[in-house]
């Protein structure tokens, strides 16, 4: 009967869109400030060479993404309280100190992003860093963080520029078709430091605890999972399909004239088949909103899970003498985010890309945390893992620390 | 070798366990309590032995300390069952899990356990919240203190004694509470419904189905809106709709508005007939007016009823404090024709009818005003609750001064 299909079409359209949310907003703030960073750079440096990976990747972090919200979904907890209950203290501080160094780094890519992105403005970085760095305290302070989100979402809307200039450049779509479906590879250090960068800001550590935090927040029952899910795989092919045309754009147009990003006004110029002279400008302010949105959801997210996982007083509704640790968290994570971009002679966009080396190198360890929560069938009852799901899990992890061995034993071979 | 009299749980948990001629048996996996009695005693022992894992009898254990170490030996590793019902395993249900810290009001969560050997068996006294025990689980503790005591500092410790503590049970653990919570019953309603909203949503309506009608009723009302959603949403139809029945129409009416209209459908049908359409009348004021915030639980009488009539009346009824502010007197068609006062009700001779003693002139409001109208009422005569009639004049519910500073705290909530 095609009416009843029809309905149920509908209803199932309706279904999604009310669990819709948490899956497409951490996918978009998946690509900050350090991941435009990187994935311009692995356009200038290897053109459509990493394209394969990319493609990967994605299915990657949608199997990954899904873990978590359905963790966050069947269990009603947190990633960082799941891992506390079920592998004790020692493993939790271990987890921690993971997430701390990983989102601390991120934090301060996003500074520097902040820096770069006002620079082009000809606003300098002792301005425009001290600045940002109190207006970040005194929205989370002030408990708005919500409604300012939202703006910031908003503001990075801006990369769907980069898909039309992906277009204008008129790039060898057959040379991009097959760069994204037949794998190359390199061994050279840059290319996997990159390579490994690439898939440290595509899956993060921190947007697993976010994601899940942000599912458990919304209260998604276990009955519209299924739901859930269109959601997630939503958000991972949206943050990836701009990161596609990101290093389509970039590849088009700064490989092919030999230019390696080392400026903001550098990844820009790949903006300038589309927007022309005022490439800079469009790519500053989607710069500004991405890095101001990583600096607020990095440091409130990793005071969260490391007081969550402790058993120390959080939440933004308390005082600051009520929760000393979960405020001290977050103070630290600004001044140390934003003192570091006020060193001078700090090259802004290698900072942004050394942070997501080192969440990439960190990944496995908190993957394979998530992997053990997943699988246990105390936790998750009738939703652990599926066999699929494991295996791509599984490689993604091993591949990822094949990848970090071997960036330290190459120092070895290369004599 | 020296006895012990107590001991932390995180120092034996793990350890070999001996036999007496000091041959490795296995590995202390867990200690399992009796959970009926008020100080729990353990009973059983987790061990992992060459047989794999085994639930051992508790009683042939011995526990002593040698060069700092602690040192587990047991007669025999007798097997033993337990009832899950009865018991409560440490390791698996306690540590590391949040409990309620009943005297603190909220929860925390268990670092370690303290346990005490006495001659009739070990038993759990305290359990570790503070930093201590974090430090002493990553084998930090010693060294720690070691670089503060010069310094004249000491770590923060916190324990809390068993009787002050409040294990929840997670739905997906096997741990079931027969005493259903008796601790948290003894809270005051709007702390419990505090330390509700700090749980997870699954949590959370495990706790408040665990709870009986009239102070789950209570603890319902004190609930933030989202906390109140998520028990609505996620608990038997049956259950809430009991716990509704016990709470007045007009907070009923409330929260209903908070949830999706099917289940607030569901929920209507499934609450006796006459708490239901109560509820269902007071849903259908708009916003704003006073009909949406008044209650309909008042108490009126007649004109020519006499003062001891309606003493006797109010001793049968026995109504809440804050519905006998003031009396509210009615003609025969239901009609508000005068206030009495509990004063006036007692100097009065026990004959004198009530229409000889009311003040006629009552300041009243209409269902359909506005809300603001009804603050600059109160406000003017400095009344504690104000009486709501129809069009015809019938008395149809009253608006009590405390849902007055409700509707404005959330009028200023949503400006904020």
């Amino acid at each position: 009967m095609p009416q009843t299909s029809k309905k149920q079409r509908l209803r199932n359209i309706l279904l999604i869109l009310s669990v819709i949310g948490p899956g497409l907003v951490t996918a978009t703030a998946d690509n900050d400030a350090s991941g435009i960073a990187t994935y311009a750079m692995v356009g200038s440096m290897f053109g459509y060479k990493m394209l394969w990976g990319l493609f990967l990747i994605t299915i990657s972090l949608a199997v990954i993404q899904e873990m978590a919200a359905r963790m966050g979904v069947v269990t009603g907890k947190g990633l960082s309280d799941l891992i506390r209950e079920n592998f004790g203290v020692k493993m939790t501080f271990f987890a921690m100190v993971t997430l701390l160094i990983a989102n601390l780094t991120t934090t301060i890519g996003e500074f520097a992003g902040i820096a770069a992105s006002l620079e082009i403005f000809g606003v300098s970085k002792y301005i425009s860093v001290p600045l940002t760095a109190i207006f970040v305290w005194y929205i989370i302070n002030k408990g708005s963080y919500k409604k300012t989100e939202k703006f910031f979402l908003g503001l990075m809307i801006i990369y769907i520029s980069y898909i039309i200039s992906g277009f204008l450049a008129k790039p060898d779509w057959k040379d991009v078709l097959k760069n994204t479906f037949v794998p190359s590879f390199s061994f050279k250090t840059s290319f996997v430091l990159i390579f490994i960068a690439m898939i440290g800001t595509t899956i993060t550590p921190w947007m697993q605890f976010y994601l899940q935090s942000s599912v458990v927040d919304k209260g998604v029952d276990v009955k519209k999972l299924r739901y859930q899910r269109w959601d997630v795989f939503l958000g991972a092919f949206w943050t990836d399909f701009i990161a596609f045309f990101i290093v389509v754009a970039t590849a088009a147009t700064l490989y092919k004239h030999g230019i390696v990003i080392e400026t903001a006004e550098d990844a820009a110029k790949a903006l300038e088949p589309f927007a022309g002279k005022y490439a800079s400008a469009l790519f500053a302010i989607g710069l500004f909103g991405a890095s101001l949105l990583g600096a607020h959801i990095l440091p409130l997210s990793t005071a969260y899970a490391i007081t969550e996982a402790f058993g120390f007083e959080n939440g933004l509704n308390k005082k600051l003498k009520e929760a000393p640790v979960f405020y001290g968290l977050i103070l630290l994570f600004i001044v140390i985010g934003a003192g570091v971009i006020l060193l001078p002679n700090i090259p802004l966009i290698k900072l942004m890309i050394i942070a997501q080396e080192i969440n990439g190198i960190l990944l496995p360890i908190i993957l394979i945390y998530m992997l053990k929560l997943t699988n246990d069938r105390e936790i998750m009852g009738e939703y652990v893992n599926s066999k699929t799901f494991n295996i791509i899990a599984w490689v993604t992890v091993v591949f990822i620390i094949f990848l970090t061995l071997m960036l330290l034993v190459q120092p070895f071979i290369q004599i | 070798m020296a006895n012990v009299t107590s001991f932390y749980l995180s120092r034996v948990i793990g350890n070999r366990v001996y036999s007496e001629d000091r041959k490795v048996l296995g590995r202390l996996l867990d200690l399992i309590v009796d959970a009926k009695n008020i100080r729990p005693k353990v009973i059983a022992a987790k061990i992992k032995s060459g047989k794999g894992i085994q639930i051992v009898d508790f009683s042939f254990f011995a526990i002593y300390k040698e060069k700092g170490q602690y040192v587990i030996e047991t007669r025999s590793l007798k097997p033993i069952e337990v009832q899950k019902e009865d018991t409560i395993m440490l390791v698996k249900h306690i540590l590391d899990k949040q409990i309620v810290d009943i005297n603190g009001r909220k929860v925390v969560r268990v670092n370690d356990i303290r346990l005490a050997v006495l001659s009739t068996g070990v038993y759990v006294i305290a359990v570790d919240i503070g930093l201590e025990g974090l430090l002493r689980r990553l084998g930090l503790a010693k060294p720690v203190k070691k670089i503060l005591k010069p310094l004249g500092k000491s770590i923060p410790s916190k324990l809390i004694l068993w009787d002050d503590v409040e294990p929840l049970a997670s739905p997906r653990l096997d741990l079931k509470l027969s005493t259903t919570y008796s601790k948290l019953s003894t809270l005051h309603p709007s702390d419990l419904a505090d330390i509700i909203e700090e749980l997870d949503k699954k949590t959370q309506a495990y706790v408040f189905s665990a709870l009986d009608e009239e102070k789950a009723a209570d603890v319902l009302e004190e609930l933030d809106v989202e906390a109140q959603r998520n028990v609505l949403e996620n608990l038997p139809v049956e259950k809430v709709a009991d716990v509704l029945e016990k709470m007045p129409a007009d907070e009923v009416a409330d929260i209903l508005d908070e949830i999706k209209e099917e289940r607030a459908e569901e929920l209507l049908n499934e609450m006796e007939k006459e708490a239901s359409e109560e509820v269902k009348e007071l849903m259908e004021y708009p916003e704003n007016t006073v009909g949406s915030i008044m209650t309909t639980d008042f108490i009126s009488f007649k004109t020519h009823f006499t003062v001891e009539q309606t003493i006797q009346e109010l001793r049968r009824l026995k109504p809440e404090p804050d519905e006998i502010y003031y009396l509210y007197v009615v003609d025969n068609e239901e009609r508000l024709c005068g206030v009495v006062s509990l004063r006036d009700l007692v100097i009065s001779e026990p004959q004198t009818p009530l229409y000889e003693i009311m003040s006629r002139d009552v300041v009243y409001v209409k269902d359909m005003d506005n809300v603001n109208s009804l603050v600059e009422i109160i406000s003017k005569y400095s009344l504690l609750a104000v009486p709501v009639v129809d069009d015809q004049k019938k008395l149809i519910g009253v608006v009590i001064i405390n849902d007055i500073v409700y509707e404005l705290l959330k009028v200023r909530k949503k400006l904020a």
